[in-house]
């Protein structure tokens, strides 16, 4: 359909923002920071922190992250939370192994299976939040705590090694420019996720839900069928962490994977502190999820004691919100 | 525990550190040599005490058996071990299922102490310490409370137990520090991996320590890292990947428990060390042993579960009979490599590979017909 020159020039209008130096500012600092950090290890250990080989290991090492990571927000935006993320990517790591290693089924089949658990597992959660009207954090508080338990069960509690190598040379041997694969998957979900949020109608339909349930409702959006898609798809991508997450370490473990959650919600919250400020977004998770691994790096590599990480992840994470919030008045945030 | 050397005092604080202190002038590969050797042949049963008729004196006796975790393999199997061997000398064992949570452990000891139980086992890393009062509450009901596959032998238990059935983790420590003296012809440049909130752990990483200093040359190096249990999939891997980049002369990683190798392996692969850093590691868990048939792992020192759970009881049984017992659990440990890792079979089982004379070993001392 053309656009008749008046139309442009009104869109345009509307479109355009003045330029905001705090705004500005707000989009880029944890940019900035993740730059700072860099340069500051790369002053005192340049020698191991800035080698290509300590660069690459670190975008390659922490892409299951990103992709947990990812695998929130979508949720996180139509204002649900979905705690059985990790849950299901170590059931989909266990999947695999079970199917593949140990009944010697095909890699695409025991995958293919993975990620079918994986949006059966949204569905189940949908079904209880949207049906039952329970809150969104009880049930896939629930469904995680079950599925641990699926998991130990088809394991017989034990760690399943001898996956097929192919997926471990797709998820982390093969290489571009030295980076393993699994960085590139990552970076093109978190594209594919910005592209959907940015330039789709279900994008900008899972926005709008997100800040007002009410208010989408009665502009025409099918509220609740918009939420049962946040979590499928959610259910899909944890499955598709626990796919590469196996490919990284060519075995499954029944308990591992359940660490990635807390990180995976600290990169998601200090995301929406960066690039779209209060939004949950792809870049800035992504730049959030590097932050923290660049943080925590540079301080092994400094022989930093054990906790100081710890210290590092919680306090960066609150300081970064902090300091967010400052930046905009301390206006209510919509996150409960 | 207080630990005064330097290099224990690194490890309880989770520093990194090079190696310091004496070395020997040369390495010592005949001693390294003859420990290996010593450990790579299949275990041979010696009785370790005088006979006794089990079943005469254990009837109408039960124990709980309470381990650490229901869902780790390895005390689950060691509690499904002396469950069987009790039933075929006449008494009961009652494994308490938990999830490694202490207000289980807590019900478990209310448990036996309200069914009566004769005593009670805290099986591979249930801490006496959180248990304070129920072990009071149950020695005051005449039950006995014992632990096992928890301390070193070189570590003093939690005075409130009745005994303690310890492991020499040091002697471990020792073997895997030959092991890379050996292979290494003495130029050892180790990451060693611990967990030091695991009771044993400083004994152990100070046995490995202890003997690359005494018996490894001068040009032998390592570093320590700790990586608590809850955390080993975030901190392992990359600990590891930082300590190989920073020094590109690192040749072994020493994972203490061989769990943690499934962690050391992406940090090998990803920083494209792997086949050039060795991994020498201990617990003989199966899926450890079949990443030695893969070729990811060089060695993996295993303990035949069979063996302990038989060790264990032995040493309980003679306590409870009134007869002189031990505190170390007699448990050989067996090296596990490329040439000997498919006697575990494929995939590898919890307790193939070690041979049986245990079996028949242990009939005979407790007189079982």
């Amino acid at each position: 359909m053309s656009q008749s020159p008046t139309q442009t020039t009104v869109a345009k209008t509307v479109t355009r923002r003045p330029f905001n130096l705090a705004r500005f500012l707000e989009s880029y600092a944890l940019v900035a920071a993740l730059i700072l950090l860099g340069a500051v290890f790369g002053a005192i250990r340049p020698e191991a922190f800035l080698s290509w080989a300590n660069i690459s290991t670190m975008l390659g090492s922490q892409s299951v992250l990103v992709v947990v990571t990812m695998a929130l927000i979508i949720p996180l935006t139509a204002g649900d939370f979905d705690l059985s993320v990790a849950s299901m990517l170590t059931l989909s790591s266990m999947i695999i192994a079970v199917l593949n290693a140990q009944m010697g089924i095909s890699l695409p089949v025991a995958m293919l299976v993975a990620l079918l658990a994986g949006a059966l597992t949204g569905l189940i959660n949908a079904w209880f939040i949207l049906y039952f009207r329970i809150p969104s954090l009880i049930v896939t508080l629930g469904t995680g705590t079950f599925i641990n338990g699926v998991v130990l069960w088809i394991s017989g509690s034990m760690t399943i090694s001898g996956l097929d190598d192919a997926l471990t040379d797709w998820v982390v041997v093969r290489r571009i420019f030295g980076i393993p694969l699994a960085f590139y998957y990552a970076v093109a979900l978190c594209a594919a996720i910005w592209y959907f949020f940015e330039y789709t109608t279900p994008g900008r339909r899972l926005l709008f839900v997100g800040r007002g349930r009410e208010v989408a409702r009665l502009s025409g959006i099918r509220v609740d069928r918009v939420r049962l898609f946040s979590l499928v798809t959610s259910g899909v991508l944890s499955a598709g962490a626990g796919i590469m997450y196996a490919g990284t370490i060519g075995a499954a473990d029944p308990l591992s994977g359940l660490t990635f959650m807390l990180p995976g919600f600290a990169a998601a919250f200090l995301g929406a502190t960066s690039i779209s400020p209060g939004r949950f977004n792809a870049w800035g998770s992504l730049v959030a999820v590097y932050f923290l691994v660049i943080g925590i790096t540079g301080l092994t590599i400094l022989g930093i004691q054990t906790f100081v990480q710890n210290l590092f992840y919680g306090g960066g994470l609150v300081l970064a919100v902090a300091l967010s919030q400052l930046v905009r008045n301390r206006e209510a945030q919509d996150f409960t | 525990m207080k630990h005064k050397a330097p290099l224990a005092i690194s490890c309880a604080l989770g520093i990194g550190f090079a190696a310091s202190g004496v070395h020997a002038a040369a390495p010592d590969l005949d001693a390294a040599k003859a420990l290996v050797a010593e450990h790579s042949v299949l275990p041979n049963f010696t009785p370790p005490g005088a006979p006794f008729d089990a079943h005469a004196c254990m009837a109408g006796k039960k124990i709980l058996t309470m381990p650490v975790s229901s869902a780790n393999p390895f005390t689950k199997n060691i509690a499904i071990a002396m469950t069987g061997v009790a039933k075929q000398i006449g008494f009961e064992v009652k494994e308490w299922e938990n999830q490694a949570r202490p207000t289980q452990w807590v019900q478990g000891m209310e448990y036996a102490i309200n069914n009566k139980f004769d005593a009670v086992d805290l099986l591979g890393g249930v801490n006496p310490a959180v248990l304070g009062p129920q072990i009071a509450e149950a020695k005051k009901a005449g039950i006995k409370v014992f632990t096992s596959h928890l301390y070193d032998t070189i570590q003093t238990p939690d005075p409130s137990v009745t005994l303690s059935m310890r492991v020499p983790y040091h002697e471990v420590g020792a073997l895997l520090a030959s092991w890379v003296t050996m292979k290494t012809g003495g130029h050892v440049n180790a990451v060693i991996v611990g967990s030091d909130e695991i009771i044993p752990t400083a004994p152990f990483v100070k046995g490995i320590t202890d003997t690359l200093t005494k018996i490894c040359g001068p040009d032998c190096k390592f570093t320590y890292i700790n990586a608590p249990v809850p955390e080993w999939s975030t901190k392992i891997q990359s600990g590891v990947q930082s300590a190989l980049i920073t020094d590109p002369t690192i040749n072994y990683v020493i994972p203490i428990y061989d769990s943690m190798s499934q962690f050391v392996v992406p940090a090998l692969t990803i920083t494209g060390r792997k086949g050039k850093v060795k991994i020498a590691t201990f617990n003989g868990t199966p899926f450890v042993i079949d990443m030695i048939q893969k070729g990811d792992v060089e060695m993996d020192i295993g303990e035949s579960l069979g063996w302990i759970a038989r060790s264990i009881l032995d040493g309980y049984m003679r306590d409870m009979c009134g007869l002189k017992t031990y505190t170390t659990l007699y448990v050989p440990f067996y090296i596990f490599d490329s040439s000997n890792a498919k006697n575990a079979g494929t995939p590898a089982d919890y307790d193939r590979g070690y041979g049986d004379n245990h079996v028949s070993g242990y009939n005979t001392l407790w007189e079982l017909k």
